[in-house]
């Protein structure tokens, strides 16, 4: 029973409840890096992995620092150093150990702690008050959905780029939204499916 | 060595600003806060028994009606007709409900349910909190455990129909209310000197 | 677009770059993260952007006041804590005076953390320039940031649920068009919006 429970968590953070589609985070990241594949699936990995890790990290800081000495009321504060220090240690070990790692996706770290989607993972697990390992199975699962946006629509308009005739005010971001919104208004069809007994 | 302490009267005058400004504002919001989440909740107790009131008296209302009574460990409430509420907390698939459970004085039937808060799937959980899908429950018998049953199908008194698209939120849902009333009930039954 | 510059009546131009030159969302596309997600009903988008002007005149002081202070290796770090600080005076304010609000848009109340608008000036504008302007430069993104997220929520608002801060607009028999209800919607009217701005403000490829 658990293990379907926790099938239909992650399943639904990517196709049903979709962070970048449903809950419209991490947008930024969105119009600056959906030009190009290679870009968005380096970006997408790395949000991978950060979010994860700090997902890890900030569960018991929350439940075993924070809650039991009645400190909740900085949990912000306390999240965005957790993210900050991780983006931090991430990039220190990858230019040691991993040179190769850190040339192919380097450069998207520092951006990371600003994606909003790191910090809301986190900010959910808090609300919906998660135990650690539905935490970490909706961290991968949101991330995965994050990266298969981002994909996708950049995937997409790398070819409508060479084909479309876009209207001045509509290039850059404005197409990227309505590719978006397309997308997204696709992922809705998805909406019964992982509740189907 | 000028760089050093340059640092520290950094740290210290950020320090104290921010945290003069959080517990400035803790100290101010946080008995609102608890003011509003009380009013929710007698709210809630009131609309499960289904006493009618207006906004602007609820703590009156409640006052007037209600006496809480407490009793190893588990709170609850009781009317002058001896009907009783208690909250009920659990997980949904997506978060933590929590509400009110009416019952009739035969401690047998439901009198009302609320919810005061969930996280469930909006459009499709989320109807949980719908009107009527919560009325089904008025006058349901819970001696042997409440029953989901496709939407349509129910015809026991004991059985509610769950949400079209939404299996497992109702299933949750139901689990929940039964395990609090498998819990709770006796303890109520032994105080009301049953 | 010409940059407003010169060093008459600096301050009417610091307001009026914020507003329009560097308009954080038409121009440089930051803190869309936010804007879409609270712009299904006018008063969660109100709410969201006193929220996050807010932040930027408190951040603005406190940055440009300590601004001679602040280690430049540190400087990062230190805006998120100090950003961090005011998103949770907004967040209890909001849970305090607003319970309703607080809950429909609770979490991204928390995000105002994360948006770029507000690192983007701290780094780009108040480490470098005193209290007076850097306030004037907060109100002005905050004013541009509420009336673009203002504009998208009454479209959504009215379209989506019929209604502009709760008040029934459209005629009874008026279908309501869901998808302005939903994440979809808010991509195409956004892209809708910047499309406009950019074709008037005569911007191309960004």
């Amino acid at each position: 029973m658990i293990a379907v429970h926790l099938l239909t968590i992650f399943l639904a953070a990517i196709l049903t409840h979709n962070i970048a589609l449903t809950y419209l985070l991490g947008m930024c990241p969105f119009i600056s890096l959906s030009r190009s594949l290679r870009t968005a699936s380096g970006m997408g990995f790395a949000v991978i992995f950060v979010v994860t890790l700090t997902a890890l990290i900030n569960w018991p800081i929350y439940n075993l620092i924070l809650v039991p000495t009645g400190s909740t009321l900085i949990y912000y504060v306390v999240f965005i150093i957790v993210i900050a220090a991780s983006v931090q240690l991430v990039e220190m070990i990858m230019e040691r150990f991993f040179p190769v790692l850190q040339a192919a996706f380097g450069i998207f770290l520092p951006l990371i702690t600003v994606n909003c989607t790191v910090l809301a993972v986190s900010l959910f697990m808090v609300i919906r008050r998660y135990n650690f390992v539905i935490t970490i199975v909706y961290a991968v699962g949101s991330a995965a959905g994050w990266t298969l946006a981002i994909v996708i629509v950049a995937a997409i308009n790398e070819k409508l780029k060479l084909v479309g005739d876009i209207p001045k005010g509509m290039r850059g971001p404005g197409i990227i939204m309505v590719t978006a919104g397309i997308l997204a208004l696709a992922f809705v069809g998805f909406s019964g499916m992982v509740n189907v007994q | 060595m000028k760089d050093k302490i340059l640092m520290i009267v950094f740290v210290l005058v950020l320090g104290s600003i921010l945290t003069a400004a959080l517990v400035a504002v803790n100290y101010v919001t946080t008995p609102v806060i608890e003011k509003n989440e009380e009013i929710a909740t007698k709210s809630s107790i009131l609309r499960a028994l289904n006493i009618h009131f207006d906004p602007e008296s609820v703590e009156e209302t409640f006052a007037g009606n209600v006496e809480v009574r407490r009793r190893g460990g588990t709170t609850y409430y009781i009317t002058k007709k001896d009907d009783i509420a208690l909250p009920y907390a659990g997980s949904g698939l997506w978060g933590p409900i929590e509400g009110i459970i009416a019952v009739q004085p035969d401690l047998e039937h439901l009198k009302g349910i609320t919810i005061i808060r969930q996280e469930e799937t909006p459009g499709l959980g989320s109807r949980i909190t719908e009107a009527d899908y919560l009325a089904q429950f008025q006058g349901k018998r819970f001696t042997e455990g409440l029953e989901t049953v496709q939407p349509g199908r129910s015809s026991r008194d004991n059985q509610i129909d769950s949400i079209t698209g939404a299996t497992m939120t109702s299933e949750a849902f139901i689990s929940i209310i039964n395990e609090n009333l498998r819990e709770v009930i006796p303890v109520i039954r032994q105080g009301e000197g049953q | 677009m010409r940059r407003y510059t010169g060093a008459k009546g600096q301050s009417l131009k610091t307001f009026l770059n914020g507003v329009w030159r560097d308009h954080p969302i038409f121009s440089m596309i930051l803190g869309i993260c936010s804007a879409l997600a609270v712009s299904n009903k006018v008063e969660n988008a109100i709410a969201m952007g006193a929220g996050v002007t807010f932040v930027l005149l408190a951040t603005g002081l406190l940055i440009a006041m300590l601004r001679k202070l602040i280690p430049t290796r540190v400087r990062m770090i230190t805006y998120m804590i100090i950003i961090a600080t005011f998103v949770i005076v907004v967040d209890r304010v909001l849970k305090a005076l607003f319970p309703d609000i607080s809950q429909a848009i609770g979490p991204y109340v928390g995000l105002i953390i994360t948006n770029c608008i507000i690192m983007g000036r701290a780094e780009a504008f108040y480490i470098q320039n005193n209290i007076g302007q850097s306030l004037i430069d907060a109100l002005a993104n905050g004013f541009g940031y509420t009336y673009t997220l203002v504009s998208v929520a009454v479209v959504r608002e009215l379209l989506g649920f019929g209604t502009i801060l709760g008040f029934q607009v459209m005629p009874e028999g008026f279908t309501k068009w869901v998808v302005m209800a939903m994440a979809p919607g808010a991509f195409f009217v956004l892209a809708i919006f910047i499309w406009i701005g950019r074709s008037l403000a005569g911007m191309e490829e960004e």
